[in-house]
């Protein structure tokens, strides 16, 4: 359920008692509603949105630290595989000697 | 005359000229209906054809086969990002001739209008339509307006037909596909649907995204003239890329397969199309065309496409296989598969 | 897009697809209970590529689905009164009540618009004072801070012409359901990310204790449910069932705290029925009394309408992971997309949606026969 789509915080400002705001989605804008992500959040800051409505911000700190993790788990596997191949490849050309 | 300038013509009822809005008597075949013509209409659209004012107008076409389309404009709103109604009904009547390889000689338009519509809006879409169909190259040579009473319509409706001659030597059709033909389309899509959306009450957000609506003619022309052998020319209009495919599938009794990852979708485009849920190869073109070309002459045609501006961003989608009849199968990047199939009706905004 | 498009990177995709192949020493049976996650599943072939390791049950984490028949007929019946302007999120139009479904009822005089947001429901009914706005306020955990807020601010400022249609369910319960059933066969669970983005996860931890079943907090790019998945699998393998948040960036063990906090002004607990599944105890959120004013079934009376649910869709045994759709007898025959009887049959991603494409397109006919 719940598509919700992270957006970057253009602008904050208050609508009658209602924090609202203007996020950035890639190019396309929409006005959201801030209210319950107020406190942690200002003007550059990423939050999801869902309906329009910040559910949550962004940690971008744990984000890249999460990513870097899943980048490197796959260079590390493609690095087992290339010393698998080359093992293989090794013993394939040992054998027709 | 008006009826200001000569109060001695004056009869009870009579019609009280209101320069804002269209009226019910612009449509009755008296003098609001000619003065409506006269200083809204032929202004725009001069040509001889038209200017006879017969009954109907008299074209020459040369000795052969002639293609005939027709279709009607209910778009709303009316204005939008990068064109409106009114070039949209040019465009899309000569892009559906253009499809058959046609040329295209002439052009009909029939409008209705809803009471109260805004005289200027109406200035602003006649004056589109006579702009498109200029720089087409094809004259407006008949039309006719009706006006319908307040709420019995959307603002304007537009109906045009097209006539092209057929090109003996040019004629893609969508039954033409065959196992081995590559997909090529001809530039990034789902523009016009989201511009269109972008402006409708209780969705709207702010972009920079336009309506890509163009003629096509002149990118049909240079595949023609490439010598390519195009089997078949589509505009993927309303239901979007997935259902001009899904409608070729079932033509050619083939199968196709589409690969994600080379959809060209702006990137603003796919992020509106992420924010409210929808798949944007189901999002309507206007300006594009799909292409189907046999696989040594990809490069060919492709290049033929990038030559004109219009086509510059031309790319191969996908191929045509022998496989699964009449289903379009899309590899995603992971490599997984998924039907692309017809949807049951329009594509709504999803919460999950 | 930034946080979006890098989770949908092939490359560390297929690298967690073998990692999980390679770890799983039989099938494993994981449920996803969210609509979000089903769609990337399902749009990306996640089923396909796992086939032998993994075996996802899309269960009943779609607020569209689950609707019960009961709520969609009265909201049927609102909007086709004749000074009601009802809204709704665009899924709800074409999900079948007992007759029609809401696309019918505009068709037939009825005024129904879809919204983005249940604000831009509310701005309609400040717009328009003579007419009455209903909004469809359906959805889970994640829709409910939003739609209490479109109720708390009807009041705040006074708009008296604004009422829902409530149709909140929550996931933990149907967790639980799903978990006491006799014939249960899933092993481990991903959570849906936006759920536990404003709920946070404390109370998933009892359930994952109680039932010994891993239970993954997870995001919804291609990316994170292979994390998500290959978490679980890890888990299994070695026997451990716990909560374990994928969706760092996004969720905090806490949540959001000012939505519950709204969430828990405006609504209160209840017992709610889930489509083809039945009633669960408190699993669903309705208004509190002193928001009457705003609730739509007492507005418009209809509160007191029952239904009973066709007999021929099984529905529920397909979110739960009974059976598979081609199992259903109304599958393919009196249940298709273009007329759906239940409403996995209704979306493109719906299980049995998915399922009837993919019948179609592995039984395709090279020869051309097929109809």
């Amino acid at each position: 359920m719940c598509l919700g789509i992270p957006g970057k915080i253009q602008s904050i400002r208050d609508d009658a008692g209602l924090v609202m705001g203007v996020i950035d989605f890639g190019g396309v804008q929409r006005d959201v509603c801030l209210q319950y992500v107020a406190d942690e959040v200002q003007v550059g800051d990423y939050v999801i949105v869902h309906v329009g409505f910040a559910i949550t911000r962004v940690d971008e700190d744990e984000a890249r630290r999460t990513f870097e993790v899943l980048k490197e788990m796959s260079q590390l596997d493609e690095l087992e595989w290339m010393a698998e191949a080359a093992e293989q490849g090794m013993r394939g050309l040992e054998k027709p000697a | 005359m008006s009826a200001k300038a000569n109060p001695a013509s004056l009869s009870c009822p009579v019609p009280i000229e209101d320069a804002d809005r269209v009226q019910l008597g612009h449509g009755s075949g008296g003098k609001l209906s000619a003065q409506l013509v006269a200083r809204h209409f032929l202004p725009h659209f001069d040509n001889a054809a038209l200017a006879q004012l017969g009954d109907a107008s008299i074209v020459s076409v040369t000795a052969g086969e002639v293609a005939i389309s027709t279709d009607s404009f209910v778009v709303q709103p009316l204005e939008f990002p990068g064109g409106n109604i009114g070039s949209l009904a040019v465009h899309g009547t000569l892009n559906d001739v253009a499809m058959m390889g046609a040329r295209a000689v002439c052009l009909t338009a029939g409008f209705v209008l809803e009471e109260g519509l805004s005289v200027a809006v109406l200035d602003r879409v006649i004056a589109e339509m006579a702009r498109a169909s200029r720089d087409a190259g094809v004259p407006i040579v008949a039309g006719d307006t009706k006006v319908v009473e307040r709420g019995k319509a959307d603002g304007l409706y537009i109906n045009t037909t097209g006539l092209g001659v057929v090109d003996p030597n040019f004629r893609p059709a969508p039954a033409r596909a065959v196992p081995g033909d590559v997909v090529l389309v001809s530039g990034p899509i789902a523009r016009h649907g989201m511009a269109i959306m972008a402006a409708r009450e209780g969705l709207s957000f702010q972009s920079a995204i336009t309506s890509d609506t163009a003629h096509l003619a002149p990118l049909v022309d240079a595949l023609r003239a490439s010598g390519a052998d195009v089997h078949v020319l589509r505009d993927p209009t309303r239901g979007g890329v997935a259902s001009a495919l899904n409608e070729i599938a079932a033509a050619s009794t083939v199968g196709i397969e589409i690969d994600e990852p080379v959809l060209p979708v702006p990137g603003d485009v796919r992020a509106a199309c992420e924010m409210l849920g929808l798949d944007p190869l189901y999002v309507a073109n206007e300006g594009v065309m799909v292409v189907f070309v046999p696989a040594e002459q990809a490069e060919l045609a492709l290049r033929a496409l990038r030559a004109h501006p219009l086509g510059a961003e031309s790319v191969r989608i996908g191929r045509v296989v022998a496989a699964h009849p009449r289903i379009v199968a899309l590899r995603t990047a992971l490599g997984g598969t998924r039907v692309v199939d017809l949807l049951p009706g329009d594509q709504l905004p999803r919460i999950c | 897009m930034k946080y979006l498009s890098e989770y949908r990177d092939a490359d560390i995709a297929k690298r967690l697809i073998g990692r999980i192949k390679t770890r799983a020493t039989r099938c494993w049976t994981l449920m996803e209970v969210c609509g979000g996650q089903t769609h990337t599943i399902v749009r990306q072939g996640l089923d396909e590529l796992l086939e032998g390791s993994v075996e996802m049950i899309h269960g009943p984490g779609c607020p569209v689905c689950v609707t019960p028949l009961e709520q969609i007929d009265k909201a049927l019946l609102i909007a086709a009164k004749p000074n009601v302007i009802f809204t709704s999120f665009g899924d709800m139009l074409r999900v079948p009540g007992s007759d029609c479904d809401l696309q019918q009822v505009r068709a037939r005089g009825g005024s129904v618009k879809v919204v983005y947001s249940p604000l831009d429901a509310l701005a309609l009914a400040q717009k328009h004072p003579d007419k009455e706005v209903v909004f469809f306020a359906v959805g889970f955990e994640t829709t409910a801070p939003a739609n209490a807020m479109a109720v708390f601010r009807a009041r705040q400022l006074g708009v008296q012409n604004f009422s829902v249609l409530v149709s909140h369910v929550t996931v933990p319960p149907a967790i639980t359901a799903i978990l006491e059933a006799p014939d249960n066969r899933v092993q481990g669970f991903l959570a849906a990310g936006h759920v536990c983005a404003v709920m946070g996860y404390t109370e998933y931890e009892p359930i994952a204790a109680k039932y010994k079943v891993p239970i993954i907090v997870t995001g919804f790019e291609p990316v994170d449910i292979l994390e998500g998945i290959s978490l679980a699998v890890n888990q299994l393998e070695e026997r451990r069932h716990e909560v374990e948040n994928q969706y760092v960036r996004s969720v905090r063990r806490s949540g959001t705290e000012p939505a519950r906090a709204l969430v828990q002004q405006v609504f209160e607990l209840a017992n709610r029925q889930w489509r083809g599944i039945g009633e669960i105890p408190m699993s669903g959120l309705r208004l509190r009394d002193e928001f009457a004013a705003y609730d739509a079934e007492r507005k418009f009376g209809v509160g007191g309408l029952k239904v009973t649910e066709p007999a021929a869709c099984r529905a529920g045994d397909v979110l739960t992971g009974r059976i598979k759709p081609p199992q259903c007898a109304a599958f393919g025959t009196l249940c298709t997309p273009e007329r759906p009887l239940g409403a996995p049959m209704v979306s493109t991603e719906g299980a049995c949606s998915a399922y009837y494409n993919l019948a179609k397109y592995r039984t395709a006919d090279p020869a051309g026969a097929a109809p």
